[in-house]
């Protein structure tokens, strides 16, 4: 355990740091799903020969 | 004659369960039976709660060893109580979800965050009624609707309550159509429940091939508690997004997913023995759990209103509270509540969204929950 007190106002503590930081690391995710349709700019997949499956050659 | 039958028939009588059996055995045997009876009759998550239920109900017959330490549901509970289970549920997950609607529209990833209110309600709800921070915090995680999460997180915060939240847990999701409904309708108009959204963009097979290993590089880095189980719902999603390995996403999917299903199940039904289960502190457990789920789905049906308020294409507040991560559970029920309202509203593809944005919200706050503690 770390330095935050095992009391309410730690619990409270706790909860208002960890939704918080929710909400940024959550809005990161969101900002790489936002950059992600960039990568089809610069490659892209041929979907028929991956739905053929893997090759036993 | 009688005399000397009768101390024989007792002597039989004191070996067989009969003896032994409680009050409380019979309380819980109705409880297993009434899961049981929900799963079949009500068709509430019947994959849950048939084994959960039964489970419980054979566990409670005084004599039965199943879950003594030699008994199957024993070892059952102890790939749940290693971590081997969370993981493998992921995996098949992965394996089988589509992330297309969350990358499809970022912006809905938001109410992944929003929906967790209720986990640190529970939290702080759990330390005033005498719980450690390190309990308070295992009992919180029940709100982010997320069974494998919750398990994890409890066996590194507070094992010895794995029984009452894996059973909450588990219970309340298969109970959420019965739950979160009230709730939804008390916070919304009928007017925002009708409402339609855009059709959402094609993802690119190639995103969708990007996307798990990205998340899992960024959940190894920043949460390790946790990355055990997002890594192995990424490789399931990696599995199936290639399309070269059908066979392993088939399987991981399929046939593992119901072993494991299987398990975890029963594993979770044996530890509702009344003896242990019975307990006031079981019953606060409970009773912190549906507190969580319910603030849960308040804050994301608040949270998506809150978004509205600067969106330009606005969004059906219903979607909120599907950033409760039980997928799809969640998701089905902001469909069906906006189906009600509006039957030509088929919201279920965008709900998938949030819906799994919670996933990820419940990950996030269960990492930062156990580095503020400093367990890892």
């Amino acid at each position: 355990m770390n330095a935050i007190a095992d009391n309410v106002q730690g619990a409270i503590a706790i909860s208002i740091i960890d939704f918080g930081l929710s909400f940024v690391i959550i809005s990161g995710i969101g900002l790489i799903l936002w950059a992600l349709p960039l990568i089809n700019r610069v490659w892209k997949i041929d979907e028929d020969s991956l739905k053929q499956g893997h090759s036993k050659d | 004659m009688l005399s000397e039958i009768l101390p024989l028939c007792r002597a039989l009588l004191s070996q067989t369960g009969l003896s032994h059996f409680t009050l409380g055995n019979l309380l819980m045997i109705a409880i297993g039976v009434t899961m049981v009876f929900l799963a079949v009759v009500k068709k509430y998550e019947p994959f849950l709660l048939i084994g959960i239920g039964f489970a419980c109900v054979v566990v409670n017959v005084p004599g039965s060893d199943l879950a003594a330490p030699g008994g199957l549901f024993h070892y059952a509970y102890r790939g749940v109580g290693l971590l081997i289970v969370p993981p493998l549920i992921f995996l098949g997950v992965g394996a089988m979800t589509d992330f297309g609607p969350m990358i499809a529209n970022p912006k809905l990833v938001l109410l992944g965050a929003g929906a967790h209110l209720g986990i640190f309600v529970a939290l702080i709800l759990a330390k005033l009624i005498g719980f450690s921070l390190a309990e308070a915090g295992a009992i919180g995680l029940i709100g982010g609707a997320d069974g494998p999460m919750a398990i994890f997180v409890t066996m590194k915060l507070a094992p010895h309550l794995l029984p009452p939240i894996s059973v909450a847990a588990y219970s309340y999701m298969a109970l959420m159509p019965l739950i979160q409904p009230p709730i939804m309708r008390l916070l919304t108009t009928k007017a925002e429940r009708e409402m339609g959204m855009k059709q959402l963009r094609q993802v690119s097979r190639l995103e969708k091939i990007v996307f798990p290993i990205l998340i899992a590089v960024v959940v190894n880095l920043f949460f390790p508690p946790v990355a055990p189980l997002i890594t192995m719902l990424m490789l399931g999603n990696l599995l199936r997004e290639t399309l070269v390995v059908n066979r392993l996403v088939d399987t991981a999917g399929g046939p593992l997913l119901n072993v494991i299903t299987l398990v975890l199940t029963t594993a979770i039904g044996s530890t509702m023995n009344a003896e242990s289960f019975l307990t006031v502190r079981s019953l606060e457990i409970v009773g912190l759990g549906l507190i969580a789920f319910m603030f849960g789905t308040g804050s994301g049906v608040v949270t998506a209103k809150v978004m509205n308020l600067f969106l330009k294409d606005k969004i059906n507040p219903l979607l909120g509270s599907a950033g409760i991560a039980s997928v799809p559970i969640a998701a089905r029920v902001s469909h069906i509540e906006a189906y009600k309202a509006n039957p030509q509203n088929l919201l279920i593809y965008h709900a998938m969204g949030p819906n799994l944005a919670g996933v990820f919200g419940t990950a996030i706050s269960g990492g930062i929950l156990l580095a503020l503690l400093g367990v890892r």
